[in-house]
């Protein structure tokens, strides 16, 4: 595979797609075009996705996904592959999120949220959804994204610990305080739409 | 020990990284109370809520477009090297330059083309035999 990258000869025979992120980031090392939209194609949902959860706001999510993926494809030729490229974008958005939301006030919205296909009732799904943005935004930031990174992008430990800069023991206790604090603040939101119903 | 002491651990106990040596304390008593089996499952939950909150959102579908323009890709008829920030002035003003090169090129290796010259208010046959020049031709036309 590194052979074809070397050559030029692997983007048209449908091989990008087999290839892992590894593979990938060194093809973008060489500006083989097929390669950025690969890992975009892999990775745009996630980091959109890990974006708006930290931030609430459809909008932002973009544009902070999109800055992070420009700033990860410009640095790529640097990049050493010391950690996981998607461990590398996630630390990238985190903190953009967190710079973010020191700057200005972020306000709870569905704005971009759909009606699911789904066989559930749209109603059910949707409140669902915006009960748990409520519960996401009011917990601190630390605590919303390693409870991003963990539950919903799938992160280990250790790559949590690389994506925050955190120690392995800190990771621990803050995502177990992270889950507490999720638990607390749904309950309570539980309790207190059940008394006005 | 009490509740409380053993919820702070149930978050590693789920994702397989509690110390060993208290995964059997933590397990004998999650035998005895209820309130704290119905805590690790919940916590087991979260990851399900989150995934179906963000299951609905919707991306733009010209996203990746919007990413690669701004990192200085363009697709229109196949893909380009991206050309650096700092040159673009320069290969602006090459461009300019060129089609400045061009424009004086064309003006200067034209073909000529005489001035058109108003109808003489008198009609006139054919030149005399003399060689005398037909009236209203310009003086470089006589000389050929």
């Amino acid at each position: 595979m590194e052979e074809a990258v070397r050559s030029g000869s692997w983007s048209a025979d449908g091989r990008l797609a087999a290839a892992d992120d590894a593979t990938l980031v060194t093809a973008c090392a060489q500006h083989e075009p097929g390669a950025f939209q690969e890992l975009l194609s892999r990775y745009r949902r996630p980091a959109i996705t890990l974006a708006y959860q930290m931030l609430g706001n459809s909008e932002d999510a973009e544009d902070v996904a999109q800055e992070a993926f420009v700033r990860v494809f410009q640095a790529i030729p640097r990049f050493r592959g010391q950690s996981a490229f998607s461990t590398w974008l996630y630390r990238i958005v985190t903190n953009l999120c967190l710079a973010n939301r020191r700057r200005r006030k972020v306000t709870v919205g569905l704005d971009s949220v759909r009606e699911p296909r789904s066989s559930d009732s749209p109603s059910k799904t949707v409140t669902q959804a915006l009960v748990t943005r409520q519960v996401l935004d009011a917990m601190t930031p630390d605590l919303r994204a390693i409870l991003l990174l963990r539950d919903q992008e799938g992160l280990s430990y250790s790559e949590i610990a690389e994506a925050l800069r955190l120690p392995l023991g800190t990771v621990r206790s803050r995502l177990s305080k992270a889950r507490m604090s999720f638990r607390q603040i749904w309950n309570g939101l539980s309790e207190g739409g059940e008394e006005q119903s | 020990m009490t509740c409380r002491l053993y919820e702070e651990q149930l978050s590693s106990y789920l994702d397989q990284e509690l110390p060993a040596a208290r995964v059997a304390r933590l397990e004998a008593h999650l035998k005895t109370c209820q309130r704290c089996r119905e805590e690790l499952e919940a916590m087991g939950g979260i990851a399900g809520q989150l995934r179906a909150a963000s299951s609905l959102l919707e991306v733009s579908h010209d996203f990746d477009k919007r990413v690669l323009r701004a990192f200085g890709y363009y697709r229109v008829t196949g893909w380009q090297k991206p050309v650096k920030s700092y040159l673009r002035p320069l290969v602006l003003a090459a461009v300019l330059l060129l089609g400045m090169l061009a424009a004086m090129w064309n003006f200067l290796t034209r073909p000529y083309e005489p001035a058109p010259q108003p109808a003489p208010a008198y009609s006139v046959g054919a030149p005399a035999a003399t060689g005398a020049p037909a009236p209203g031709v310009p003086e470089r036309e006589r000389r050929r």
